[in-house]
């Protein structure tokens, strides 16, 4: 068990005991400890129709969200883990939660309000068996900036909660485009829940990447370089741990494809060239055009599922000899960007989940000290402070937060080499150290004690100011950590 | 295409006024003159960044002029045109715009001075660039605006693009077809239906997504719940491209640009046509009419000698009652005195009353948190926010003098009317030329342009920098302090420490607040400026008016008393004069056919 963790699980406990007699302080506290043990919770947020529930699906592998060309999340929507598919609907005016019936519609899900109206509801619960919800619960929310204010005002209300701190962990804040502008976005006031969330529990997710270079076939790569200078951004880097392009309607499709998708591209690819650039022109000319196999109802199909730039991309991978169905969908999630996705989830959440979590329950401890005052809480508010304070994970995340701002300035590689060991780049052993995942333990080892010895004399310099002397010395810590525990976090994953 | 019949029109009313030695008349004459030859049809192509607003500019006029790029593109207002050859002209503004520094490049250089690749955040400090292209759809006097997108409908920016509109002959909304209107965009088209004569919604990228039928019904019915009559236009510049290429009729047709070609040669061209024709033949019949009067006066006298000193009389009388018009009693004097006092009044009461409200939910928010933490997010929320209100006060103030205007003008009229009915004016007429008036699209002139400027000299800039140096000051903040303040929000700030957060939120208020008074002082003394320009030019409209109709009399009581005594030199006379007035009322017949034919 992490030290942390049990820390702060310890601070629950002692909490709990103090306030036991206010029953609504006890329960709150209840609540984050059974939090704890639960999977983290991931909200995925951002603009009205910048495809949050189609990122959802495509990181789930099914189709579970509802989507539809327009606006369509109206409430806040958790998916769990369980053993059946269930959906159950929470009232805002309190009471228990009610079961409501599951429909499945051309593979996708619906969920049927029956007659309840929007405003009466506090969030949806679905269930639903998937290995990819087991560690992390998904939480699908409504767009900011929607015509319908209520819808806004719902999601507003959830990511930034006005008294208590937000129920997600984490947050992967969606975004069509970005520029100097839309910086700000991330910053106004109405996402000021995901910005003040700190950078360490937000990732942006430049969406519907696809869409950036007008469907061309390099629109990814087009994607990636913007992402790529926003991650550079300063002001950027200050509220999220990084920016990943994903196209999103692709990731989904790719990872729910069907054999009969794969024909209908296949014989799509048989085609001349010429004839397939002039019928993939438009999407129009896509769906109507006079071509018998595959047939109109088949192609307008396809482009819902993968987009013309979606269809234009496979029938050009398999042209290009990609002959089986599972390759077709792994080289179309790869270039999705899903991929990195993924992976920058598993670093910069799933392996912090503990540091997450307990920032989360530190949060709900703060705020029943703040709310409920009493002799006791001067004891406990002390040891938040203490755990605040003295927790090496706390620590590290400050000093990279000073030196994301520009507080602690470093030569420009010390910076990078710093970041990365902080754990910018993930918490675990190679990550820090810039090595490949599947580096033998002796090679963390050497690295480790290179870079301690590296940051030591750099600590130690008398040419080092005293902040970033000061910053010097977490880093060597977290060098020290390396070494003591290497074993542990291989063991881990 | 009116213009070349309008200016001919003029030219032959012109030498008629010379002909009959009326030079008091030439000036309007003149000066309609001068309004036909500059026949510039603005239109402004405003959206959200990213929708596709320089590939629709070039897909119009068939040409890569304005620079498109995944990333961020368009940084400068470019501006295109007709022109003989393809130009392009750089345009910076000096001192405060009074002069302006031109530039010519290379077309395919262009790109390096708009676009944000080449001239990050308009760093060379443009105002805009102007393009000419020998194109036939421009030859009808279509000019282009590509804005830049930068900064969303609701910034600052936004604001800017909002107080050109009054200037402009119609506003092209594009958003693209991935979704439907989101608020800013509808609070866009709500304003600009009320600053603009013609506003069309310009759906973009149908050929990438399939739904695209389906967000233009969404559309539809976002615009009619919120009663915005504007045409919708689904298009595909990238159709449009290609099929210029190939010469495929069926793209041609698919890209839906014969919709909004049409549009904008049907609706705002014949508008702006239909416009010019108005107020062109009634310039030519008031002058028509003046001319008149003076024969008639005199064919009555000539042959009806006994009554031509009762008719002088008469006359004299008719004058004095014009000429009461012209003093600061008259009726129209008075309300225009009195409106403008009003509205400025009531323009300053509702610019305050926006931006406190804007100021006390600044320091609501401000109260609730650490202003250490929340700054940035902060003021660009308060800029937004100030950017709104400043551009409703301005919708406002726009609607409200033009209502005054057409008030003046009626009373104005009618006072005429009641007098002298020989001398009808109509008064819707006359509104319609005051319409036009009262927000000049000169250089120079008012909120409008200053605004449009935008970037650098307008609200949006000015008050940027003043803000930012204001708040300078206020982040002596020890790291540690921030760094917890950011990893818990702002709700455990700790007791130790709450005497600094108190600290840095009076300073923050404080700032709020002075930022508030300066918006207040600066934008009110634009706008009662503004005002007091539109009073003037009203002022000056009628006065000459006034003018004109007493001159016009005074010539018709001398002809009056030019009575012959000799019969058979009267009997000559009389028929000279017929002869004339016939000439004259054919004069007058042309005027009244070109705005027949706009009706036909």
């Amino acid at each position: 068990m992490n030290p942390l963790t049990e820390q702060v699980r310890t601070l629950l406990r002692h909490t709990l005991a103090a306030y036991g007699d206010s029953p609504q302080a006890a329960g709150w506290l209840h609540h984050h400890l059974d939090r704890f043990d639960e999977p983290l919770r991931v909200a995925i947020a951002g603009k009205v129709k910048a495809g949050k529930s189609t990122l959802l699906n495509a990181l789930v592998g099914e189709r579970i969200a509802p989507t539809d060309a327009g606006e369509c999340t109206r409430v806040v929507t958790w998916y769990a883990d369980a053993p059946a598919p269930a959906v159950r609907m929470r009232p805002r005016t309190g009471g228990p939660d009610r079961p409501l019936t599951l429909t499945r519609r051309d593979g996708a899900l619906r969920i049927d309000l029956q007659g309840t109206p929007v405003s009466e509801v506090d969030r949806l619960l679905v269930d639903w068996p998937s290995q990819h919800l087991r560690r992390t619960n998904l939480i699908d929310t409504p767009g900011i900036a929607s015509l319908s204010a209520d819808t806004s005002a719902r999601a507003g209300e959830f990511l930034t909660p006005e008294d208590s701190p937000s129920p997600a962990d984490a947050v992967v804040y969606l975004m069509r485009h970005l520029h100097a502008g839309d910086v700000r976005f991330l910053e106004s006031f109405h996402d000021r829940g995901v910005a003040r969330a700190t950078p360490v529990n937000t990732i942006a997710v430049l969406s519907r990447a696809d869409e950036i270079g007008v469907g061309r076939l390099d629109a990814l790569i087009s994607a990636r370089r913007i992402a790529r200078r926003y991650r550079g951004d300063d002001k950027l880097r200050g509220l999220c741990q990084t920016v990943v392009a994903v196209a999103g309607l692709l990731a989904e499709t790719a990872r729910t494809l069907r054999q009969d998708e794969f024909v209908a591209l296949s014989e799509l690819a048989a085609l001349p060239r010429s004839d397939v650039e002039a019928l993939l022109l438009s999407a129009d000319r896509f769906g109507r055009g006079d071509l018998a196999s595959p047939d109109p109802a088949t192609r307008v199909r396809l482009l819902e599922r993968f987009g013309l730039f979606g269809v234009r991309l496979a029938s050009t991978l398999i042209r290009q000899g990609v002959t089986d169905p599972t390759a077709l969908a792994d080289e179309l999630v790869r270039r999705s960007g899903l991929d990195e996705l993924h992976r920058v989830l598993q670093t910069q959440f799933s392996e912090r989940r503990d540091l997450l979590k307990s920032r989360s329950a530190l949060l709900a401890v703060d705020l029943v000290l703040t709310r409920e005052p009493r002799p006791a809480a001067a004891r406990l508010r002390t040891e938040v402070e203490r755990i605040l304070a003295g927790a090496h994970e706390f620590v590290e995340l400050r000093a990279l937060s000073d030196l994301r701002a520009g507080k602690i300035v470093f030569p420009q590689e010390a910076m990078t080499d710093a970041e990365r060991l902080l754990g910018g780049e993930g918490g675990s052993a190679p990550a820090r150290l810039g090595l490949p995942d599947d580096v033998g333990p002796g090679d963390v080892h050497d690295a480790a004690t290179e870079a301690l010895r590296r940051w030591r004399r750099r600590a130690e310099s008398p040419l080092t100011g005293r902040a970033s002397a000061e910053a010097a010395r977490i880093v060597v810590r977290s060098c020290e950590g390396l070494l003591a525990t290497r074993s542990r976090h291989h063991a881990h994953y | 295409m009116a213009v070349p019949e309008a200016v001919g029109l003029v030219d032959l009313a012109l030498k008629a006024v010379t002909a009959y030695d009326r030079p008091d008349l030439k000036p309007r004459l003149t000066h309609a003159k001068a309004r036909l030859t500059d026949p510039a049809v603005r239109v402004l192509i405003v959206g959200e960044f990213k929708q596709g607003k320089s590939q629709l500019v070039n897909a119009l006029v068939n040409a890569t002029v304005c620079p498109v790029d995944d990333d961020i593109a368009t940084a400068v207002p470019t501006q295109v045109g007709y022109g003989e050859d393809t130009t392009v002209t750089l345009v910076r503004d000096k001192d405060g715009g009074e002069h302006a520094e031109r530039t010519s490049v290379p077309l395919d250089q262009l790109a390096d001075y708009v676009s944000e690749g080449g001239n990050p955040g308009n760093r060379a400090g443009l105002t805009r660039a102007e393009v000419t292209l020998p194109r036939k759809l421009l030859q009808s006097g279509l000019v282009l605006v590509d804005t830049p997108g930068v900064g969303g409908l609701g910034s600052a920016h936004g604001a800017a693009t909002m107080s050109a509109l009054p200037t402009a002959d119609a506003v092209l909304l594009v958003s693209d077809a991935s979704q439907e209107y989101t608020a800013p965009e509808l609070d866009f088209l709500e304003a600009a239906r009320k600053l603009c004569p013609n506003v069309g919604c310009v759906i973009t990228k149908t050929d990438l997504y399939p739904h695209w039928r389906r967000i233009v019904e969404l559309d539809e019915g976002h615009l009619s719940r919120a009663g915005i009559d504007a045409p919708q236009l689904p298009v595909s510049s990238a159709l449009r491209l290609h099929a210029a290429l190939t010469q495929d009729l069926d793209l041609i047709a698919e890209s839906g640009f014969q919709d909004l070609v049409s549009f904008l040669l049907r609706k705002v061209v014949s508008r702006a046509d239909e416009l010019a024709r108005r107020s062109t033949s009634q310039d030519v019949l008031v002058t028509c009419q003046a001319l008149e009067s003076k024969m008639r006066a005199e064919l009555m006298s000539q042959r009806d000698p006994e009554r031509a000193g009762a008719l002088a009389t008469e006359l004299e009388g008719a004058r004095s009652r014009v000429d009461a018009l012209r003093q600061r009693s008259a009726r129209w004097q008075l309300t225009l005195s009195d409106g403008v006092a009003d509205l400025i009044a009531d323009i300053d009461y509702d610019l305050r009353d926006r931006l406190r409200a804007v100021s006390r939910d600044g320091e609501q928010l401000l109260d609730d948190a650490d202003p250490a933490d929340i700054w940035e997010q902060f003021s660009e929320w308060f800029h937004k926010q100030v950017a709104h209100a400043v551009a409703q006060n301005f919708v406002w103030t726009t609607e409200r003098a033009r209502w005054l205007a057409e008030q003046v003008a009626e009373h104005f009229a009618e006072d005429v009317d009641v007098h002298l009915p020989e001398l009808r004016i109509d008064g819707g007429a006359v509104a319609g030329k005051v319409d036009a008036l009262e927000m000049p699209a000169g250089e120079g002139f008012g909120i409008g342009q200053k605004l449009f400027v935008g970037v650098r000299g307008g609200y949006g800039g000015l008050l940027m920098v003043g803000l930012a140096t204001t708040m300078a000051g206020m982040f002596i903040i020890n790291p540690f302090s921030l760094a917890a303040g950011v990893l818990f929000g702002a709700k455990t700030v700790r007791d130790e420490k709450k005497r600094l957060v108190q600290r840095r939120q009076q300073d923050a208020k404080n700032a709020v607040r002075r930022h508030i008074d300066e918006v207040t002082f600066q934008v009110g003394t634009d706008s009662r400026e503004n005002l007091r320009q539109i009073q003037r030019e009203l002022r000056d409209h009628f006065t000459t008016l006034a003018e004109e109709l007493s001159e016009s009399l005074a010539k018709s009581v001398a002809a009056a008393q030019t009575a012959l005594k000799d019969d058979a030199a009267r009997q000559k006379r009389v028929a000279d004069l017929e002869a004339e007035l016939e000439r004259v009322s054919g004069l007058a017949d042309r005027a009244r056919t070109l705005v027949a034919e706009v009706a036909a």
